[in-house]
C-alpha cells in the first residue's frame, strides 16, 4: 500500500516550531485542496499541540516526502524548518505511526485522553472535503478501532498523570458524589484555573474562587459557573467548604493549622480536603495532623502522578499487541486486493454455476453433443469474463495495489460476493 | 445422603478458599476479565452451601441450629450471601475478599468440629426457633459485614492521611462509600436482631420454664442491640459522621462477639442447648 505520511512532533521538534507549524482548521480546509490538486488522490491532515502531520495517497507514484515538506514549509514560511525536523513513513510504518498516534502511546503525555478525539476531529474534515475515498475510508476505520480498543481493552488512559487532576482523583478517594460537595479555589494562577475546571468538569455542587486581583479571572469564572470571594473576607467563609485548593504565589503560608483547626470545630469535624499545590507552600502542612483533614501538597500529588506514569507505560506492549492485530487484519484486507486471486475467484464462481446447470441438464443430452454442450457454455463464460478481466489487469499493470486498481477489484469482490472467501484465503 | 453431607462439609471451605483465591487475585492484579467470573465462583459456592444446608437438615431431621459450629456454618453463608447481595445491589466489586475470608474462617472452623446429632433437644424443633435463629444470624452477618466495611474504612483513612497510595488507595471504594456501606449493613443487622430479639422474648417464657429477662445472654444481646440503636440514632441525627460511624461500629462488633464468648462458654445461660 503506498500510504506516504510526514510528521513533524514532539520527538523531532521543539514547542516553537510545533506552533508555528500548527494549523487551524480553516488551514486545514485549504492545505487540503492544495495536496488534492498536487499530490493526494486521498489523505487526511492531523494537526494538534504537539504534532502536525499529512497522511495520502500520492498520485504520482515519484511523490517525494521532500515535496510534501517543502509544501508545508512554503505555506507557513518558516525558515528553519529542515528534513530533521520531520519523521517519514511509508505503507506499513505509516499505518503503524498513525495507529500509535491515536492510541496515545506516541503522545507526549502516554495515553493522551484528548487525541483520540483530535485525530478523528481530523478524520471528518478529511471526509467534509471529500479527501477520503475507498482506501483512506478503511484506514480510517482501521485507526478508530484501535484507539475504541486501546481504552477499553487496557488501562492506557487510566489515572490522573497532572498535578492538578491528580488532586481532583484523590478528592474523588474521599467524596462519593461531588455534586453534593461544595469547593473553594484560592489563587487563579494558570494551576488553579485548571484545578477548578477540573472540579467543574466533576460537576461540583459549589465553586468559589478568590484571588487577591479578580480582572484576569472574569472570563474563567463565566465559563465555570464560580462565585467570586473578595480575597480579604475568604477565611470568614472556610467552614462552609468540603474541599479547598490552594495555588497561589504567596511566599507566606495563607492558612494556618490553628484557623484549619477552628474551621473544622465550625465544620463539627466533617471530612475536609485540603490541596496545596503552591511552591512556596499556602497551607501549613502541620494542618494534616488535624482528625478528618486529608492534606496533600505537591510532592504528595506527584507520587499518584509518577505512580500513574509507571503503570500507563506497563500498559503500552498491551496496546502495540492489538496494534500489531490490526494492522495484520488490515494488510490482510488489503492483500486479498490483489488482482490475481480476484480474477481466480472470478472465474471459480462462473464456473460452479456452469458445473450446476450443465450438470443438471447433463442427461437430456447425447454423449457427443454433452461435449459441445461443455464447449459453449465454456465459451460463453470466457467471452461474459473477457473484458472485465482485461481491464483489471490493465488497472494492476499501472502499478502495485493503486487506488484505482483496488476500488475496482474491490467492486467486483463485493458485487459476486466474493470478499469473504478471499479473506478466510489470506 | 450422609455420604454427600460428609463429602460437602470437606469441598465447602475448599469453594471458599477458591472464592477468596480468586477475590485475592484480582484485588491484586485487576484484570477486568476476572470481574465477573469472581462473582460466578462465589455464586457456585452459595449454591453449593445451600445444597449443603438442605442436604443437612435432611439427613439429621433439624436444621443446623442445634450447636455452635452447626451454627458457624450457617453464619459462614449468612456473611457471603449477604455480601453477594451487597455486590449485586452496589456493583462494588472490590471489597470481596475481606468479606469471603470471614465465612472461609466460619465454615473451616465449622468443618473441623462438627458433629453429626441426630437426637436433639424437642425444643430445637420448633419453628419459630428457626425464623428466630435466621434473623440472629443473618443479623449477626449485617453487624459483622459493617464491621469489616468499618475496618477497610479506617486502612483507607489511614493511607489517605499518610499519602501512601498503595493497593488499598487504588482498589477501595472512596471513605463515604465505605461509611455508607458500614452504616447500611449496620441498620440492616440492627433491624434483624430486633426481630431476632422480638421473636424470641415472645416465645422464650413458652418454651423455657426456668427463663429469666436477666439471663446473661439477654442481657448481654440487649446491650449490643442498644449500642447499635443509639449509634444509628445518632448518625441519623447528624451528631456522629465519618470515622466515628465506623469506630461505633467496629466497637458495637467487638462488643457482640465479646458477648457471644462469654455468655456461650462462660455464663450459665438457658441459650446453651449443646
Amino acid at each position: 500500500m503506498n500510504l506516504l505520511a510526514i510528521s513533524i512532533n514532539h520527538h523531532t521538534a521543539p514547542v516553537t516550531l510545533r506552533e508555528e507549524v500548527h494549523l487551524s482548521n480553516d488551514e486545514i480546509k485549504s492545505y487540503i485542496d492544495e495536496l488534492k490538486e498536487k499530490y493526494f488522490s486521498e489523505g487526511f491532515i492531523i494537526s494538534t499541540c504537539n504534532r502536525t502531520e499529512l497522511f495520502g495517497i500520492p498520485k504520482e507514484p515519484a511523490t517525494s516526502y521532500r515535496e510534501l515538506e517543502n509544501f508545508l514549509v512554503e505555506k507557513k514560511s518558516i525558515d528553519n524548518l529542515t528534513d530533521d525536523h520531520f519523521q517519514k513513513f511509508f505503507s506499513c510504518s505509516a499505518l503503524n505511526h498513525l495507529f500509535k498516534v491515536i492510541a496515545g502511546i506516541d503522545s507526549m503525555l502516554i495515553g493522551d485522553n484528548q487525541i483520540m478525539g483530535q485525530v478523528k476531529e481530523s478524520f471528518q474534515l478529511a471526509q467534509e472535503k471529500q479527501f477520503t475515498g475507498f482506501l483512506v475510508n478503511r484506514v480510517i476505520d482501521s485507526a478508530i478501532r484501535v484507539g475504541k480498543r486501546a481504552k477499553t481493552e487496557t488501562t492506557i488512559s487510566d489515572g490522573a498523570i497532572t498535578v492538578s487532576y491528580a488532586a481532583v482523583q484523590l478528592i474523588e478517594k474521599i467524596f462519593s458524589n461531588l455534586s453534593k460537595k461544595s469547593a473553594l479555589v484560592i489563587g487563579m494562577g494558570e494551576t488553579g484555573k485548571i484545578a477548578a475546571q477540573h472540579l467543574h468538569d466533576k460537576h461540583i455542587g459549589k465553586l468559589s474562587i478568590t484571588n487577591r486581583t479578580m480582572e484576569k479571572s472574569e472570563a474563567i469564572v463565566t465559563e465555570i459557573d464560580a462565585q467570586i470571594l473578595p480575597f480579604e473576607r475568604f477565611k470568614e467563609h472556610l467552614a462552609d467548604f468540603d474541599i479547598i485548593i490552594s495555588a497561589t504565589s504567596s511566599p507566606n503560608l495563607i492558612l494556618t493549622k490553628e484557623e484549619i483547626k477552628s474551621m473544622m470545630k465550625k465544620r463539627g469535624n466533617s471530612s475536609t480536603v485540603l490541596m496545596d499545590i503552591a511552591l512556596p507552600r499556602d497551607i501549613d502542612p502541620e494542618a494534616r495532623s488535624i482528625d478528618s483533614v486529608f492534606y496533600n501538597d505537591i510532592d504528595s500529588l506527584n507520587i499518584i502522578v509518577e505512580h500513574n506514569m509507571k503503570k500507563r507505560k506497563d500498559e503500552i506492549p498491551k496496546v502495540q499487541h492489538i496494534i500489531m492485530e490490526e494492522l495484520i487484519s488490515f494488510f490482510g484486507w488489503y492483500n486479498s486486493l490483489e488482482v490475481a486471486p480476484t480474477i481466480k475467484s472470478l472465474r471459480d464462481f462462473y464456473e460452479e454455476i456452469r458445473l450446476a446447470e450443465v450438470g443438471g441438464y447433463k442427461n437430456k443430452f447425447t454423449k457427443e453433443d454433452q461435449e459441445k454442450l461443455e464447449l459453449v457454455t465454456k465459451r460463453i463464460i470466457n467471452k461474459l469474463l473477457h473484458h472485465p478481466t482485461t481491464e483489471l489487469r490493465k488497472a494492476a499493470e499501472q502499478g502495485t495495489n493503486t487506488s484505482e486498481a483496488a476500488t475496482k477489484i474491490a467492486l467486483v469482490r463485493d458485487l459476486f460476493g466474493i470478499e469473504n472467501k478471499s479473506n478466510t484465503d489470506v | 445422603m450422609k455420604n454427600a453431607v460428609d463429602v460437602s462439609n470437606i469441598l465447602l471451605p475448599l469453594f471458599y478458599l477458591a472464592s477468596f483465591a480468586i477475590y485475592l487475585y484480582d484485588f491484586q492484579k485487576d484484570e477486568r476479565r476476572l470481574s465477573n467470573v469472581k462473582r460466578l465462583f462465589l455464586f457456585l459456592t452459595l449454591v453449593f452451601h445451600t445444597f449443603y444446608l438442605i442436604a443437612r437438615t435432611v439427613a439429621f431431621n433439624h436444621p443446623p441450629i442445634t450447636s455452635v459450629f452447626e451454627i458457624f456454618t450457617v453464619l459462614a453463608f449468612s456473611v457471603s450471601f449477604s455480601y453477594f447481595i451487597l455486590e449485586l445491589v452496589t456493583d462494588i466489586r472490590g471489597t470481596g475478599l475481606f468479606i469471603i475470608i470471614i465465612s472461609l474462617i466460619f465454615q473451616t472452623i465449622s468443618s473441623f468440629f462438627i458433629i453429626d446429632l441426630t437426637e436433639v433437644k424437642e425444643v430445637l424443633r420448633s419453628n419459630l426457633l428457626g425464623v428466630h435463629v435466621l434473623h440472629a444470624l443473618l443479623g449477626y452477618a449485617g453487624i459483622t459485614i459493617s464491621a469489616v466495611y468499618g475496618f477497610l474504612y479506617l486502612m483507607l483513612y489511614k493511607e489517605l492521611k499518610l499519602n501512601k497510595f498503595g493497593l488499598i488507595f487504588e482498589r477501595l471504594p472512596n471513605l463515604e462509600i465505605l461509611e455508607k456501606l458500614s452504616f447500611y449493613s449496620a441498620i440492616i443487622g440492627f433491624i434483624l436482631l430486633s426481630v431476632a430479639i422480638a421473636i424470641g422474648v415472645i416465645w422464650l417464657p413458652q418454651a423455657f420454664p426456668n427463663f429469666s429477662y436477666l439471663d446473661p445472654k439477654l442481657v448481654a444481646t440487649f446491650l449490643v442491640w442498644l449500642m447499635y440503636g443509639i449509634g444509628i440514632t445518632t448518625k441519623i441525627s447528624g451528631k456522629l459522621q465519618g470515622k466515628k460511624v465506623v469506630i461505633f461500629s467496629i466497637v458495637g462488633f467487638g462488643l457482640a462477639i465479646f458477648s457471644t464468648i462469654v455468655t456461650n462458654f462462660l455464663a450459665k445461660s438457658f441459650h446453651a442447648f449443646y
